[in-house]
């Protein structure tokens, strides 16, 4: 196996380094990724530990195809317990990172323990060496990586760091790579700060080998058709980004307006992919190997900065009843610069607006700073930023929205599904959507099982988003897929054009192994499952916490093209459970684990 | 009235965010009308193989057409057309 690399281990307490072999046999079952990283949590961090605490581990985990011949392959997982849920944290990055590892000759670093100081990472192929850090302590995300690049001496590494959200722990800090793009959610860079790890430092001289030289030529020859051909793949993402989806989730009448108080905003064109192309956009951003390029760089006044996307438009945007771009941009660089995920901060900050407009945050806490009222784009790039410092009433929000809530007695205000801020999608308007954030192994989280694409692009087949019949099993297959997917180092925006059975054949050429499309979905299952029960060990209440807020379940959407509807998940859930051969409690059965090899 | 609002690339084809529509009484016939008015491109877009083509979106008072209907989906005054290009994203 050591040819799709080997296992760096670093014990930040006492200051040493080993290298180890990759376990064949997890491989085989687990794919890489999201799977092994996973499969090492279960089996090193026992139940209840802290996640802040030197006893928590921290894996950065590339798949199999990271670095390699295969298209959009250049993602990498952050695996962790989450401080933010207390379940699995299983965070997603791409930007050149992860592939840089890869030509390091590592598929995955696990961090254990603490340093006493602040340290950063040198990885220069396999010489590894733990540094001081103190002179970049307190510094953002972005001066950070200059002065790492600087201090190593080699402007062509490339640098995953936090800022200073990650140093405060916060609960919602973020794992930055090449500045601009995230391991954002639940919480990593906290984990990352609680190790007094400052950054790693990568640089490789080598070309990752392919088992199979042959086999992934002929894999990329045919996936690069389908992408090619593929209109959101070819067209739609390169053109305007995931921005594109401001208009059609809106007109759908999905789109989560004031802190989900509503889900149609008249204003939402001023915030489009069309209106950011048109005004603010300098050119396309494409990740290593990507074809497909849907990063945006953007221009603010005289800053050029990265996108930003759907989801951060969402957040700072619809959620917290902002209409225009421009504080949408400036909150989405502060976020990149101090290391914050974009979709728990604008969310939490919507909360907060709503406990402060109906009178439970009272404005002396604010400490002169800008009202938390709906609207008010001058509060959301404030308390952003104040957020990311850790700073006054932001070290309050810097908690989440869940915690924020709880401390003024309104838990009901918390937008969130395991203490998870829910992502751009109303789950009451788009029922497979908001059955995948209930059952989401990391909380609140679209991507987990993306059914706003069959649900609103009609990719691969149209689904009705208000029909409840066909929705546990797609959310079950899309949630098996993905998983599969972020395990082997590829993009899941390649699964517009592409299926089961070219990840298949590219896994097949990567690591020797018998995969096809089958056995793909099957390790996804597998992924899924062990996930699951890491969460189950963690004190998972699947009948409490398999849910959605009272909100989504109750108070029907108000008003616009969805009006009158509200979440059916209790008519969804018990046939996503059997379907999955889980029992009525959510229970992985016995019998379902042994057909996994999971017993 | 009908209103119909155009999204993304398809705004370059027609040149504008929306327009009224009058007296179309199913979704095909409105699509119709607007080619005969918008031209080739918008043609090429919205139609293929004598139907409406796959590359586009359409949603009738925010739902699909594909629900609904499809080109057969009634209008009626006061309805909200929208036409995307397919899109993606996360």
């Amino acid at each position: 196996m050591d040819n799709l690399g080997k296992v760096l281990r670093v014990n930040l307490t006492e200051g040493t380094v080993r290298s180890e072999s990759l376990c064949e046999k997890t491989v085989r079952n687990f794919i890489g990724g999201r799977g092994y990283a996973t499969k090492v949590l279960y089996d090193e961090v026992p139940k209840g530990t802290d996640p802040l605490s030197p006893a928590n581990k921290l894996i950065f985990a590339n798949g199999p195809l990271t670095g390699k011949g295969a298209p959009s392959a250049g993602r990498y997982m952050v695996i962790t317990k989450s401080p933010l849920t207390g379940y699995i944290a299983s965070s997603n990055s791409g930007g050149f990172w992860g592939a840089e590892l890869a030509r390091a000759g590592w598929f995955m670093i696990i961090l254990e323990g603490k340093s006493p100081k602040p340290v950063y990472l040198w990885v220069r192929d396999d010489k590894v060496e733990i540094r001081d850090a103190g002179a970049i302590w307190g510094k953002d995300g972005h001066e950070a990586t200059d002065d790492l690049l600087a201090a190593v001496g080699d402007g062509q590494a490339k640098v995953a760091c936090i800022g200073t959200a990650g140093e405060q722990l916060s609960v919602i800090a973020a794992i930055m790579n090449d500045k601009t793009r995230a391991a954002g959610r639940s919480g990593v860079g906290a984990v990352m700060g609680s190790k007094n790890l400052k950054g790693i430092v990568v640089r490789g001289s080598a070309r990752p080998p392919v088992q199979d030289a042959e086999g992934m030529k002929a894999a990329l020859a045919s996936s690069m058709e389908k992408l090619k051909t593929n209109p959101v793949t070819s067209q739609g993402l390169p053109t305007y980004g995931t921005a594109v989806l401001v208009n059609v989730i809106n007109q759908t009448g999905g789109y989560p307006m004031n802190n989900w108080q509503g889900a149609y905003f008249p204003e939402a064109d001023e915030q489009s992919g069309e209106t950011l192309a048109r005004d603010f956009l300098v050119k396309r951003y494409s990740c290593f190997g990507c074809p497909i390029g849907c990063g945006r760089v953007t221009k603010l006044g005289e800053k050029i900065g990265e996108g930003p996307e759907y989801e951060t438009i969402f957040a700072f945007g619809v959620c917290c009843g902002v209409a225009r771009l421009e504080p949408i941009i400036e909150a989405n660089n502060i976020c990149n610069e101090l290391g914050l995920d974009t979709i728990s901060a604008g969310v939490t900050i919507a909360a907060a607006m709503e406990l402060y407009e109906k009178g439970y945050i009272r404005k002396e806490e604010l400490e002169g700073g800008p009202e938390l009222r709906f609207g008010n784009g001058d509060a959301v790039t404030y308390w952003t930023r104040k957020m990311g410092l850790g700073e006054g009433f932001g070290k309050k929000l810097a908690e989440g929205s869940y915690r924020l809530c709880e401390m003024y007695g309104h838990p009901e205000f918390s937008m969130t599904v395991k203490k998870q801020e829910m992502p751009a999608y109303d789950g009451r308007a788009i029922q497979g959507i908001g059955l995948n954030y209930a059952t989401s192994n990391r909380g609140g989280c679209h991507v987990r099982g993306y059914t706003i694409s069959p649900e609103i692009l009609g990719l691969p087949e149209k689904l009705d988003p208000t029909d409840i019949e066909s929705k546990p099993a797609w959310v079950s297959i899309f949630q098996n897929l993905t998983a599969a997917i972020d395990a082997s180092g590829m993009c899941l925006f390649t699964s517009f054009a592409l299926g089961a059975d070219d990840y298949g054949a590219f896994l097949k050429a990567a690591t020797g192994f018998d995969y096809d499309g089958a056995e793909t979905l099957k390790a996804g299952e597998r992924i899924w499952n062990i996930e699951r029960l890491f969460n189950l060990r963690e004190g998972l209440d699947p009948l409490k916490e398999d849910t959605l807020p009272e909100r989504l379940l109750k108070e029907p959407i108000p008003g616009g093209p969805s009006k009158g509807m509200v979440s059916r998940l209790s008519e969804m859930l018990p046939n996503y459970y059997k379907y999955r051969g889980w029992d009525e409690k959510g229970i992985p059965t016995a019998g379902k684990l042994a057909e996994l090899g999971l017993n | 009235m009908i209103k119909v609002l155009f999204f993304a690339t398809i705004r370059d084809y027609t040149g504008v965010k929306e327009t009224g529509a009058e007296g179309s009484r199913t979704v095909m016939e409105l699509l119709l009308n607007l080619a005969r008015v918008y031209g080739q491109k918008f043609t090429e877009e919205a139609f293929e193989e004598g139907g409406i083509s796959d590359r586009v979106i359409v949603l009738v008072n925010g739902r699909h057409i594909a629900h609904t209907g499809g080109g057969d989906t009634p209008l009626a005054d006061g309805d909200t057309v929208a036409i995307f290009p397919i899109i993606g994203g996360g």
